[in-house]
């Protein structure tokens, strides 16, 4: 197996040759500028656009009132049509940011002056964000309507019984505070009308559900649309819906036949980007005095944000994945979502799973000092064997395959657990050293994608010139797909990679897609491409047999050339399209939902005076299945480890009392770890090929969000011998390690 | 966001220079704190004038004592040892390191920072400390402000909208000063929550002087004249200098909240971080 194959998108994206759809160069495409509410919750009384008109450079300003025919967000559930989300405000704002008004003018500048003239008229309305306020319905965010969208549950609720005759039981409450996605490059969209089509540009994951997703608000047929993805500068999630200000630019675009883009800026992204997490809990964890889990509950109270939408029923992949990977007898998991003053809440890399991992592990370490056991001993005696797999969870997963053991065994020698035991030990002892805290965290997540989403088309094409094409729903945002896909088809068939070449992101290439998303990418899109390079081997020899007159059996392929069985004339690809004409597989390719697993570690030092957090080692062994190309796993794996720490230590959305978040100073407010913050991370990896794909490829991205923060968080408590952790609740910023250390 | 519109202006010399002040212009030196609020819209100059091309205003002299600071030396200048001589340059290279990152240390200025004023600026912090003076000069002529009356609040100063800052003084400090520059922030880029600055003269064994700056301690840079007090007249130990930390966190100090530093957390950092702050100053 290769360790690395050879790189194609760095050279281009590290010299600057990078074509974003900001670097799009269209004449006479127009920018749009929103004017968006300073209030989170209110009445528009007004947003009058006639002196934004009026100013040098602005092609034109519209608020809904100017706008009747416009489509408002599709509404992605069922029977809430009533709880319509406008795509510019009508009468009510009901979260920060939301869009009043738009104006286009012939560069962002221009249109910012028009917009700064929008005269704006809100009537306050007392603001909820979090669920708990919201869930009492004392301000409702649609009259008439509870602020409560969806109940859900998996598992089976547990006998009281069951809880008073354990030997310990453990109670806790945890916040997922609600994150940032923050890709580098926030959203964008350039629309070009041309005759009956519309060019649609975006960074996004997923060309083709924008594609009808647009085709159906705009009334259009969806061939009539083209969405394509030039490069992307990160996305996390974030990039994956339509939205209100999508549909406004390309109903714009149609209406005026002109071309028109919005180019968020990172203000505006802090403001109305979709957010990850924002989950309130409550665990109860229950085990005999041998520490053998008996029971586990768990209860999420989600803000969702302001308007259902995919994000209300998402919280129910915490509830599936509450299990963890552990043989625990009974669990029960209970979601309620709920309607808040805040932009939506969606998936974020990671993606209900590390709201999932998180309270467990932290309980588990708990329970550890409870029993007065250690916490890897604890796991041990939990983790669901090799033998019992594929291993059904009493939340309803069907765990693929695992070695949950060989990876916390990994993790444990690659952290040097023993030193680093004897190490705090050592300072405890010492009154002037800085305490050392040791914390794991072993996670089992998704990957492939729900019911629905399993699927994706997949072709690959040999040419006359000898090249290949490979083709795929999946649409990269900076995850090598290049590189990887070229050579996965390349190795397959036996060809110089150099030959092989991707095409994604790009409608009219494939007659559907889904997209990336759901680390789903090498899983499905992967496994699809090495199955339609396997059938272009089999229709290569079907071809030669009848050229040749033999039967199939006869013929053989190898190194990219079809031969007889018995003799050595070989013909080559380019050959044998010439000879015989296209060739050219397309496929919808679909496997089930797999589970990689891994464990995560930490070692913090904290400073109990200022409550700062240093982090002195991370490791994280993740398993995948097959590592595609295991260098890209490991950036991967580097990446979310990064966006792990931020979890952990430094994000949050802190909310001024009028509901509006503190985050008018950027990312200097909202702070992500930067170099400086990266401690020294070790990576490790145990295989365990999935047995749904002969690929064996699970998804790999997401583990060091879902492994990485309860490692840190149980490390700091360990430090700091917390016996209830309740009050060390992430983002674990100094003040609250202070304050949980006093 | 982008900035509204705005004219632009690049005087030769000081005497252009503050005849556009006179004019309505705002300053730009570094540019680092200025063009961010523009593209935030919370400022908007009509006429920008750009004082980068003023022969002359990037001069760091010493004589008598004294080191003046032109308009246009960068922050990055102070990491240079030797610099600035003695104790003040070791305090200026001690306090640089805490300013943004390396790209902004290279273009913003020490004189910007003053004109800023925001409340966290290492350099305001200092310039209290210090008995530093600012240099002011307009078309009315030039006049000089101790930096103890110079600063009036968040981003508010003494200076007047067509004042140009010049310069800025300070004494050198004896070659016996010991001086100290700690910081707390959440992560290594971002604003301060609470940074110390020290400079301490300890004879026969007795502190005979003290000067503590407080940056982010309250709603604009603080001196510690409080703590300084029950410094001088003692020896240098421990239990001083952690009641020297309690006595800036309670009198000199007026905390204001911001996301994760409440006023009670934030006062508790003053405390511990004086007291650090002097210990390392002083070694005990
Ligand atoms: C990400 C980031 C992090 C930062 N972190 C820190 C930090 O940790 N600590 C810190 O202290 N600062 C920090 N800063 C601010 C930085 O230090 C600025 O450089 C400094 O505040 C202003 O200096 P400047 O020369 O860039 O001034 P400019 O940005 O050009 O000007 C700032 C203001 O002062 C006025 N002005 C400037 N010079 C004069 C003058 N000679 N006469 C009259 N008015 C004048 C301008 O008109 C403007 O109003 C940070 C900035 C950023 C963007």
């Amino acid at each position: 197996m290769v360790d690395r194959w050879l790189r194609r998108e760095d050279e281009r994206l590290l010299t600057g040759a990078g074509r974003f759809v900001a670097d799009l160069r269209v004449p006479g495409c127009l920018d749009a500028v929103f004017v968006r509410s300073e209030v989170a919750h209110g009445v528009l009384r007004e947003a009058d656009c006639s002196a934004a008109r009026e100013t040098p450079g602005v092609a034109g300003a519209w608020s809904a009132a100017d706008l009747p025919g416009l489509p408002p967000m599709p509404d992605t559930r069922q029977g809430e049509a009533t709880r319509e989300w406008p795509s510019l405000v009508k009468n009510r704002v009901r979260y920060p940011g939301e869009a009043l008004a738009v104006v286009l003018g012939d560069d962002r500048y221009r249109a910012e002056d028009g917009a700064g003239r929008v005269l704006v008229r809100i009537d306050p309305l007392p603001a909820v964000v979090t669920a708990e306020e919201a869930a009492g319905d004392e301000v409702r965010l649609f009259d008439g309507l509870s602020n409560v969208a969806l109940h859900g549950e998996a598992g089976q609720p547990i006998d009281d019984e069951v809880w008073e005759r354990a030997a310990v039981v453990v109670e806790s409450d945890y916040r997922q505070q609600l994150l940032m996605p923050s890709p580098m490059e926030c959203r964008t969209i350039l629309c070009v009308p041309e005759g009956d089509r519309l060019t649609v540009w975006s960074g996004h994951q997923a060309p083709h559900r924008l594609r009808s997703d647009l085709a159906r608000l705009l009334g259009r047929p969806e061939k009539s649309i083209r969405v394509v993805v030039p490069d992307t500068g990160g996305a996390f999630g974030s990039k994956s819906a339509v939205f209100p200000e999508f549909i406004v630019v390309a109903w714009l675009a149609e209406r005026l036949g002109r071309p028109v883009r919005w180019i968020e800026d990172r203000r505006e992204s802090l403001l109305v980007a979709t957010r990850g997490r924002g989950q309130d809990q409550h665990v109860r964890l229950a085990a005999d005095a041998d520490g053998r889990l008996v029971a586990y509950e768990l209860t999420v109270e989600a803000d969702v944000g302001a308007y259902p939408h995919l994000g209300v029923a998402f919280p129910m992949q915490t509830a599936w994945m509450a299990t963890g990977p552990y043989t625990t007898p009974q669990v029960h998991a209970t979601v309620r979502s709920v309607l808040t003053n805040t932009m939506m809440t969606y998936p974020y890399r990671g993606a209900g799973r590390p709201e999932a991992t998180s309270p467990l592990e932290r309980t588990m370490d708990v329970l550890a000092r409870r029993l007065d056991l250690d916490p890897a001993e604890l796991r041990r005696r939990n983790l669901i064997p090799p033998e019992q797999f594929p291993y059904r969870t009493p939340t309803g997963r069907v765990y693929d395959s695992g070695d949950h053991l060989a990876a916390l065994d990994l993790a444990l020698r690659t952290l040097d657990y023993d030193g680093w035991r004897a190490e705090q030990a050592r300072r405890r002892a010492d009154p002037g050293a800085l305490p050392v805290g040791v914390g794991l965290s072993c996670y089992v997540e998704r990957s492939g994608g729900e019911r629905g989403s399993l699927h994706d088309y997949v072709g690959v094409e040999a040419g006359e010139d000898g090249g290949v094409v490979a083709r795929c729903g999946a649409s990269s945002s900076g995850q090598s797909h290049a590189t990887v896909f070229p050579a996965l088809v390349a190795e397959t068939l036996g060809v110089d990679p150099a030959r092989v070449r991707l095409v994604e992101g790009d409608t009219d290439e494939l007659p559907g897609g889904v997209g990336s998303f759901g680390s789903r990418s090498a899983q499905i899109d992967g496994a699809g491409l090495q199955h339609a390079a396997t059938l272009l081997i089999e229709e290569a020899r079907e071809r030669a047999a009848r050229m040749w007159d033999l039967p199939v059996e006869e013929t053989a392929w190898s190194d990219g050339a079809v031969h007889p069985v018995r003799g050595t004339a070989a013909m080559g690809l380019s050959e044998l399209v010439k000879r015989t004409g296209p060739l050219r597989i397309d496929e919808r390719y679909e496997a089930d939902m797999a589970f990689p697993f891994g464990t995560h570690a930490a070692v913090v030092e904290v400073d109990p005076d200022l409550g700062t957090v240093r982090v002195l080692r991370l490791v994280a062994v993740d398993d995948c299945g097959r590592a595609l190309d295991p260098a890209v796993v490991r950036g991967q794996a580097f990446g979310s480890v990064v966006q792990g720490l931020g979890q952990a230590l430094y994000e949050g959305v802190p909310f001024g009392d009028d509901g509006v978040p503190v985050l008018g100073n950027g990312l200097l407010d909202y702070l992500l770890p930067t170099y400086a913050e990266i401690p020294p991370i070790e990576l490790g990896e145990t295989r365990t090929p999935t047995p749904r794909t002969p690929l064996g490829a699970k998804g790999a991205g997401e583990s060091g969000c879902i492994g990485t923060p309860p490692a840190i968080v149980n490390a700091v408590a360990d430090a700091l011998r917390l016996d209830h952790p309740d009050r060390l609740q992430m983002p674990l910023t100094p003040d609250v390690v202070w304050r949980a250390a006093a | 966001m982008k900035p509204t519109a705005f004219d632009y202006l690049a005087p030769g010399t000081v005497g252009e220079a503050v005849d556009a002040l006179a004019a309505g212009a705002q300053v730009l030196a570094g540019g680092q704190s200025l063009l961010l609020e523009m593209h935030l819209q919370r400022v908007h100059p009509n006429l920008v004038a750009d004082i980068n091309h003023i022969p002359g205003l990037d001069a760091l002299t010493v004589a008598d004592g004294t080191l003046t600071v032109g308009a246009l030396v960068r922050h990055k200048t102070f990491e240079s040892p030797g610099a600035v001589p003695g104790p003040l340059g070791d305090l200026f290279g001690r306090a640089v390191a805490n300013i943004a990152h390396p790209p902004i240390r290279a273009r913003g200025t020490m004189v910007g920072s003053l004109a800023w004023a925001h409340p966290a600026s290492e350099w305001c912090a200092l310039a209290v400390a210090l008995d530093a003076v600012v240099e002011l000069r307009s078309t009315r002529g030039t006049r000089e402000v101790p930096a103890g009356d110079y600063f009036l609040g968040p981003f508010r100063t003494a200076r007047e909208p067509d004042e140009l800052l010049t310069a800025v003084r300070y004494p050198l400090l004896a070659p016996d000063t010991g001086v100290a520059f700690t910081e707390h922030r959440r992560t290594g880029f971002s604003f301060a929550q609470v940074a110390v600055g020290a400079a301490l003269t300890i004879r026969d064994g007795v502190i005979t002087e003290a000067r503590i700056g407080l940056a982010n301690c309250a709603d604009r840079p603080l001196r510690a004249h409080a703590a300084e007090r029950a410094l001088v007249g003692s020896g240098p130990s421990s239990p001083v200098f952690a009641r020297a930390g309690e006595t800036a966190a309670e009198q000199d100090a007026a905390p204001v909240p911001e996301p994760y530093a409440d006023v009670d957390y934030r006062r508790h950092v003053i405390a511990v971080l004086v007291a650090r702050t002097l210990r390392e100053a002083a070694p005990v």
